[in-house]
Parts: C-alpha cells; sequence; structure tokens
C-alpha cells in the first residue's frame, strides 16, 4: 500500500521553476531515497509533502490526506527532522522530548527514545553542549516521539564526520526495522545506496529515475573491469578464451595479471567460461559500480562535484 | 491543555536560564537602590525612572532577542511540523514576557515604597499606564522581532534604539535640562511617555490623556506594522 502519493507535483518560486511536475509513490515500510544535488529541489519536493510548502500544482496525499489543507490531522502521525533547525541551547535533552512528547494524542515514551539513542547518559545536558552526534540523535528521537507512522529525514548526515555518519546509518536501519516508513533526503550516495529500499533521482526538478540502488546500478550501461591473476600462467590464454564472448569488450594481460573489460553483466559469463575451462584463478576482483556511476549516467554530471 | 502547560513549563525555564531576564530584573533594581539613598521622601521620579527601564529592557532586548532567535534556529518552523502550531509558542513568550515584566516592576514597587519612603501610587492609575506602557514597549519589541533577520542583529536594533530612546525618555538626565525641543518630543516617544505618565501618577496627577494616548497609538500601530512583517521563517 502506498503511504504517500505525489503526482505531478509542481512548484516555482519567483517564476523559477523549482519542481517540474514531479511523480513518485512510497510504500508502507520502505525506505525511500529523494537524492540529488544541491538546488535539485529536494526540500521543496519533502517541504510539499509535509505540508509546510503549497504545491503550485499537483496533488499529494499523504496517509491518504492532503498535506496542505489537513495538516493538523496529518502532523499527528508524521515524525520530521529538518535541515537546519536547532533547539534553544539551554534546554535540556529530557525537556525536549518530554516537551514533544506532550504536542502528540498517542507518543512514545521518551524515556524508552533515551535509552534506545543512547542519550540516557546526556539527559540533563543543555543541547548546546552535545556533540554533533548527539544532536542528530536527539532530533531522530524527537522525529520519533509522536509514534509515527512515516518519518521525514533531510541530509541527516551533513556535517558529521565519516565515524558518526556511520553510526547515524545504522540508527536509520534500526527505524525502518521498528516498521516506521523512512523518507531520506540525501546528496550523499553512498548513504542512498547503503539504506535506500528505493530511490528517487531528482536532477533540476525533475525526477530522473525511480528504482532500487541496484537496479539504477545495473541499468548504467557503461563499460566496468574485472582483474584476476592465473594460478597457471602456462594455461590456455585467456585472451582466445574470453575475447569471443559477447559482453567482453577487451581482455589484456601482463604475466599472469587479467584485466577484462565489458558491459552489463559480463563477469558471470566470464567466470563461467573460466569454471567450464577449468582455469583456476586467484585474486578476482569485479570493479564496484556505484551509484554515483548511476547518477553520472542518468544526468551526465556528479553528484558529489 | 496538556501541550500548554509543558509548554509554559519549559519555556518559563529556559527564560529562568536566560541571563537577559536576570538583568532585566536587577539593573533597573540596581539603579533604584544605588540612588534611592539620595533621594528625599515622596520622590517621583527615580522609581518613574526605574519601573520604565525595567519595562523598556524586556520589551526591547529580551522579547524582541528571544522571538528572532527562536526563528533563526527553526524552532518556530519545526514546530509547524508537529501537531501544535508555533503560534503557541508566541503567545507562551509573550505571556511570559508580560510575567517577567510585572515581577521586576514589582519588585521595584516593593523595594521603593518598602524601604526607599516612596509614596505607594493610586492602585488604577498604575496599573493603567502600567499596562498602556507595555504594550507601547513591547510592540516595538515585536516590530524588532519581525524586522531583524536573527537573534544577534534584534539584539543590536534594541541597544540601538534603546539609548536614543532612554534619552530622549528622560531617563539619562533631568527633562529640565534637556533642549526644549527634545524634552517635547521625548514626550512622545514610548519611554518618554511611560515615564511622564509614571510621574504623573506619583506626583498624584494622575496619567495625561495625551500621554496615554500616544501610548496607545504606538501599541496598536507598531503591532499591526510588526505583524504585517512578522515571517516565521
Amino acid at each position: 500500500m502506498a503511504i504517500i502519493e505525489v503526482h505531478e507535483l509542481g512548484k516555482g518560486y519567483d517564476g523559477h521553476t523549482v519542481l517540474d511536475r514531479i511523480s513518485f509513490s512510497v510504500a508502507e515500510g520502505e525506505v525511500f531515497g529523494i537524492l540529488g544535488p544541491n538546488g535539485a529541489g529536494k526540500t521543496t519536493a519533502v517541504e510539499c509533502v509535509e505540508g509546510l510548502r503549497r504545491p503550485d500544482s499537483g496533488t499529494v496525499r499523504v496517509l491518504g490526506l492532503d498535506p496542505f489543507r489537513q495538516g493538523p490531522e496529518l502532523r499527528e502521525h508524521i515524525g520530521v527532522q529538518l535541515q537546519h533547525t536547532q533547539l534553544p541551547e539551554t534546554i535540556k535533552a529530557w525537556e525536549a522530548l518530554d516537551l514533544y512528547a506532550s504536542f502528540y494524542d498517542s507518543p512514545r515514551d521518551w524515556r524508552a527514545l533515551l535509552e534506545q539513542w543512547d542519550l540516557a547518559d546526556k539527559r540533563n545536558t543543555r543541547f548546546a553542549k552535545l556533540s554533533g552526534g548527539q544532536k542528530q540523535r536527539l532530533f531522530i528521537a524527537l522525529a520519533l516521539v509522536g509514534n509515527p507512522k512515516v518519518t521525514f529525514l533531510d541530509e541527516l548526515t551533513a556535517g558529521l564526520d565519516p565515524q558518526a555518519r556511520r553510526a547515524t546509518w545504522e540508527l536509520v536501519k534500526r527505524i525502518r526495522a521498528e516498521g516506521v516508513t523512512v523518507v531520506l533526503v540525501s546528496h550523499f550516495m553512498d548513504e542512498a545506496e547503503e539504506l535506500c529500499d528505493r530511490v528517487a533521482v531528482l536532477d533540476r526538478g525533475r525526477i530522473v529515475a525511480v528504482d532500487s540502488p541496484a537496479g539504477l546500478i545495473d541499468g548504467v550501461d557503461t563499460e566496468y573491469r574485472m582483474t584476476f591473476r592465473l594460478m597457471d600462467a602456462n594455461g590456455p590464454d585467456p585472451g582466445d578464451l574470453l575475447g569471443n564472448l559477447d559482453e567482453v569488450a577487451s581482455v589484456s594481460r601482463t604475466g599472469d595479471l587479467v584485466v577484462v573489460s565489458g558491459r552489463g553483466d559480463f563477469a558471470t559469463a566470464v567466470t563461467a567460461c573460466l569454471a567450464r575451462e577449468r582455469v583456476l584463478v586467484s585474486d578476482l576482483r569485479i570493479d564496484k559500480r556505484t551509484l554515483d556511476d548511476a547518477f553520472i549516467a542518468l544526468t551526465g554530471r556528479s553528484l558529489q562535484a | 491543555m496538556k501541550t500548554l502547560t509543558k509548554l509554559t513549563t519549559v519555556e518559563t525555564k529556559l527564560l529562568v536560564r536566560e541571563p537577559g531576564a536576570v538583568f532585566s530584573l536587577l539593573i533597573p533594581l540596581f539603579i533604584l537602590v544605588v540612588f534611592g539613598g539620595s533621594i528625599t521622601e515622596g520622590d517621583t521620579v527615580l522609581l518613574p525612572i526605574a519601573v520604565t527601564l525595567a519595562v523598556g529592557m524586556v520589551g526591547l532586548y529580551l522579547l524582541p532577542t528571544t522571538l528572532a532567535t527562536y526563528r533563526e534556529r527553526g524552532i518556530l518552523r519545526r514546530l509547524s511540523v508537529t501537531p501544535v502550531s508555533p503560534g503557541n509558542l508566541l503567545t507562551v513568550q509573550l505571556l511570559l514576557q508580560l510575567v517577567l515584566t510585572v515581577a521586576a516592576v514589582s519588585v521595584l514597587l516593593a523595594v521603593g515604597v518598602g524601604f526607599l519612603g516612596a509614596h505607594t501610587p493610586r492602585a488604577p492609575h498604575f496599573l493603567m499606564t502600567c499596562l498602556f506602557g507595555t504594550a507601547a514597549m513591547f510592540s516595538v519589541g515585536l516590530l524588532i522581532a519581525a524586522l531583524a533577520p536573527n537573534g544577534r542583529s534584534a539584539n543590536g536594533f534594541g541597544v540601538l534604539l534603546f539609548f536614543p530612546l532612554a534619552y530622549l525618555g528622560g531617563l539619562m538626565q533631568p527633562v529640565e535640562h534637556m533642549p526644549d525641543i527634545l524634552a517635547l518630543a521625548g514626550g512622545y516617544t514610548p519611554m518618554g511617555a511611560l515615564r511622564q505618565s509614571l510621574h504623573n501618577v506619583w506626583s498624584g496627577a494622575g496619567p495625561t490623556p495625551l500621554s496615554l494616548l500616544t501610548m496607545a497609538v504606538y501599541a496598536v500601530v507598531i503591532s499591526l506594522v510588526a505583524a504585517r512583517f512578522f515571517r516565521w521563517e
């Protein structure tokens, strides 16, 4: 069942189109990524879904409700972590959770959330004294305290060091494991690849693809490489064996090191051929294609640039 | 109801932790006590100055800085994605700042009347004057909050307005020693009108309709302008 339905959503500011009639839907229980470079319209899209902005055109339904017209009703059931929001400097962690819990009809137990998000020993710490990672965990806890069916996490790991980012990823997996649908806005490819069940790739206000990260990567039709070493350098020449395979573009050999490049699922064809011919290899490596490659293929430029 | 109670409790704690709130209580009191030693019994000048100072500090500093900071930090925006409207937070803040003003004025009155030999003013006159004066000063504060992009600049605007207004209002030196034109103009500033009215209250004459009208006009016009320009984010 779709928990979020966006149909032909359009939004512009001052005659400048930010969202060009985008459509997507999010299924219950999935982690759905909205991915794109800064300025692609990700935040605007999510803000329309959250009811913070009024769409110029198209329809948005979240849990069957219109976010803009039925906002108060909807907000009981969504949890949001916004980009660039802070809490008052002097509020203590427990006070913030206790306060936000009081906003909802059937909140979660905030004490349990403090424990769960590893903030129990920081309960009496003022917001300004929390580390970046602790603040981020508090924001997630605040997004969950209303016991939402959907959470929106906007650039959750921006500004965190690599270790804290990885830790935050584990937290997102935990939210998903609890059955809460997650909409994740990110401009980090690795993050989307690691966390998302499906990703909408947004570029200049348009959705250029919606698929699973693996599906997006498989959709990329560019050459990539695999390398291996021959166990028996005097055996049959791999160039003769592999050169005839349709998927393989080129084979080169330096001593016992062989580099094969090809398209699509060429690696399976190569390994099958080697096994059939009883050629033993070691150090087999396949260059990992990443979502970044997929993004470049879809938009013609790199996301990280 | 549970939400508003909790919001009020938390906001009260935050206000108490705010150094500005403590200053608004202590600075006017300090001035009253320091200069209070040298005044004669039945003085009609010092308490009006101290009370005006207290109302001015809350209205021109604390209120706009707090509200602009809340907007700057995205706290109002964050609230607008919860079932609670950010308007609730503004209302609670406004009421708390009002309570703080009442507390500051009460302390000044208690010390002035109890220890320094000032007369007890006539309650209806005093309350009416304070009400109009606070409304005028708070609306200026709301305008600053509406126009300032962040807490720091709200504070800056506050300082920028506070000293000229305090001077024109006769808080820095006696009105008799000021150039006539400035003294006259000062009567039409929020601080000047409030101080003058309080002076009249303690003198026994009661506030002049003109002073009350001046403050009322500020309260109404400036709050409307503030409401017009206020942004949630």
